[in-house]
């Protein structure tokens, strides 16, 4: 849990570049965020999840100083985006959720109008290149598919080589292989120390970008992880493998953590809880029971979050 | 590279927000055939039509000027109307309306910038629709004699102010590019035919009369001192009464859509 952003800090990390402490905002009375508070690592993807109306595009306009707080202290960078959005704003890309560009501007007109407002020398050229945009330079923004307006969008927000790049739903829209060259310009960038906030629903893309993953629930922070430990924390592990009979299974149901144990005269089929697993290995060893296709079954993010996003954060 | 120094480094390369939208916004809406033709075409077609059909016969309705003179003169204000008030509030509200000034507003181009783009741009298009009826006007029926022209220029000037400023409020407190053009023809026709773009002021009932003398049309503005005509005075009035209201509008709708979800 990340009850506060100070225990946050990831090891090996040498700067923070984002700290929130206990951010609260509301619409029209009704609150949105409620003491939210948290801390990226220079560097790092940190991953925003949660259901539909949970806060996290509100949290990330903040980051920006797109939009006020109503109360607690934010720091990107150094800077407080409420009070000093024009210093940090040549520091940051955003792509957003909800935004467009003029429908009759070009694709190489957009690039070179971002480019210019950005940096009158970055080539814009290399980010077209960067996400195959060539062949669309002289499209119009409004002819472009969603898959080619999204490539364009993350184009243009990475257009000023930014220190920390908010990305709100990423990949919606972009094909397969669109969706993995994204994954890797993103981590190409956070290999160049650009520190990346990831907004999505897709639990693949946090699971497989995400250094860790913020879990939001109605307006509140319910976990805080790497997502590799949200999976082990919540649920439990099956346990496969082949078995010629069903003599010494018995004996692994008195190994502490071992809820269930399943046999279909071939396979055993055992649920243990994340600690159990190499206990219930250490006694297969110990029954000179050691299968060579003995396989862990770890829950994924997604069956992870389900109870989290529903609210169940215990 | 410190965040303090890496700013200091981007900033001075940095052009002006304004410097760069400018030539972009000119360029797409150049490619908006609609307003081009309502803002390059109308006008100086109109005013073909109306100067042929009332001649050069002076009268009474036309301030005992040529009718020809009168509607080369009137229709230089038409263009701004147009544009003002059909251009600039649909581009605005449309791009409101699809996020584009958000889009701008995450690269660090607040919306006020776009906002004076829109403005700079529209003024520029302005002045070529003036160029494009004068344009016409020479071969046709020639340019009159301007009588006060700085009082002209100035009359063109305020309404242009004005009428932008008008603009960006309807194109600000409209909720899509459907409503800002529905609402931008609707007051359109009303400062076209009551500022005397069809019937002179002079052939216009008492209460028609006085409704045109309350809107801010540049119409009237540029045309009665070109002709010397009197009225620019209270032209002026209308115009300060008008931007004034305008720019509270403006101000109060950019604080609400702040505070918006």
């Amino acid at each position: 849990m990340c009850k506060s952003a100070s225990a946050l800090s990831v090891a090996g990390m040498k700067n923070t570049a984002i700290e929130v402490h206990d951010l609260e905002k509301s619409y029209d009375g009704q609150p949105v965020l409620k003491g939210v508070s948290f801390a990226v690592g220079a560097g790092e993807i940190f991953g925003i999840a949660g259901r539909n109306g949970a806060g996290k595009t509100t949290v990330v306009e903040i980051l920006q100083g797109l939009r006020r707080r109503d109360g607690g202290r934010v720091d990107v960078l150094g800077f407080d985006p409420g009070r000093e959005r024009r210093r940090l704003r040549p520091l940051l890309g955003a792509q957003l959720q909800t935004s467009a560009l003029p429908e009759r501007i070009r694709v190489g007109e957009a690039l070179r109008l971002f480019a210019r407002l950005a940096d009158g020398r970055t080539d814009w050229r290399e980010f077209a290149e960067a996400w195959r945009l060539v062949p669309l330079l002289d499209m119009s923004f409004g002819n472009l598919s969603g898959g080619q307006r999204q490539r364009l969008f993350v184009a243009l927000a990475m257009i000023n080589r930014p220190r920390v790049l908010f990305l709100d739903e990423l990949t919606q829209g972009l094909d397969p292989v669109a969706r993995r060259e994204a994954w890797q310009l993103i981590e190409q960038a956070r290999d160049h120390g650009t520190t990346a906030v990831l907004v999505t629903h897709d639990m693949e893309e946090a699971e497989r970008l995400c250094d860790r993953v913020a879990v939001l629930h109605d307006g509140r922070l319910v976990t805080c992880a790497r997502p590799v430990e949200i999976a082990s924390s919540v649920g439990t592990v099956r346990l496969r493998f082949s078995s010629p009979g069903a003599a010494g299974l018995e004996g692994l149901g008195r190994v502490p953590g071992v809820t269930s144990i399943g046999y279909d005269g071939a396979t055993a089929d055992i649920t243990v809880e994340p600690v159990a697993v190499v206990r219930v290995a250490t006694e297969l060893g110990r029954l000179d029971l050691a299968p060579s296709d003995f396989t862990v079954i770890r829950p994924s993010l997604e069956e992870a979050l389900v109870p989290l996003l529903n609210g169940d954060n215990r | 590279m410190t965040a303090l120094a890496d700013i200091t480094s981007r900033q001075r390369r940095s052009m002006t927000a304004l410097a760069a939208l400018t030539p972009t916004e000119l360029r797409l809406l150049v490619r908006d055939w609609t307003v081009l033709v309502f803002a390059f075409v109308f006008p100086p077609l109109v005013m073909l039509i109306l100067a042929g059909v009332f001649g050069t016969r002076a009268t009474v309705g036309f301030g005992w000027r040529n009718p020809q003179h009168y509607y080369v003169a009137a229709s230089v204000g038409v263009p701004v109307i147009a544009l003002a008030l059909v251009g600039l509030p649909v581009t605005l509200a449309s791009y409101r309306e699809r996020g584009v000034l958000r889009r701008f507003e995450a690269f660090g181009v607040s919306p006020s910038k776009v906002i004076g783009t829109q403005a700079i741009v529209t003024a520029g298009l302005i002045l070529v629709g003036v160029v494009a009826v004068l344009a016409v006007a020479a071969p046709t029926y020639g340019i009159p004699h301007i009588t006060h022209p700085i009082q002209t220029a100035l009359g063109l000037a305020a309404g242009t102010l004005t009428l932008v400023l008008v603009g960006i409020a309807v194109g600000l407190a409209t909720s899509s590019a459907r409503s800002a053009q529905a609402i931008g023809l609707i007051a359109f026709f009303p400062l076209y035919l009551l500022g005397g773009g069809g019937p002179p002021k002079g052939a216009m009932t008492g209460a028609m009369h006085s409704i045109s003398n309350a809107l801010p049309s540049a119409i009237p503005a540029v045309a009665d001192p070109w002709l010397g005509l009197p009225g620019l005075g209270t032209q002026l009035a209308v115009f300060a009464a008008w931007a004034a209201a305008a720019l509270v509008a403006i101000c109060w709708l950019v604080r609400r859509a702040a505070h918006q979800p």
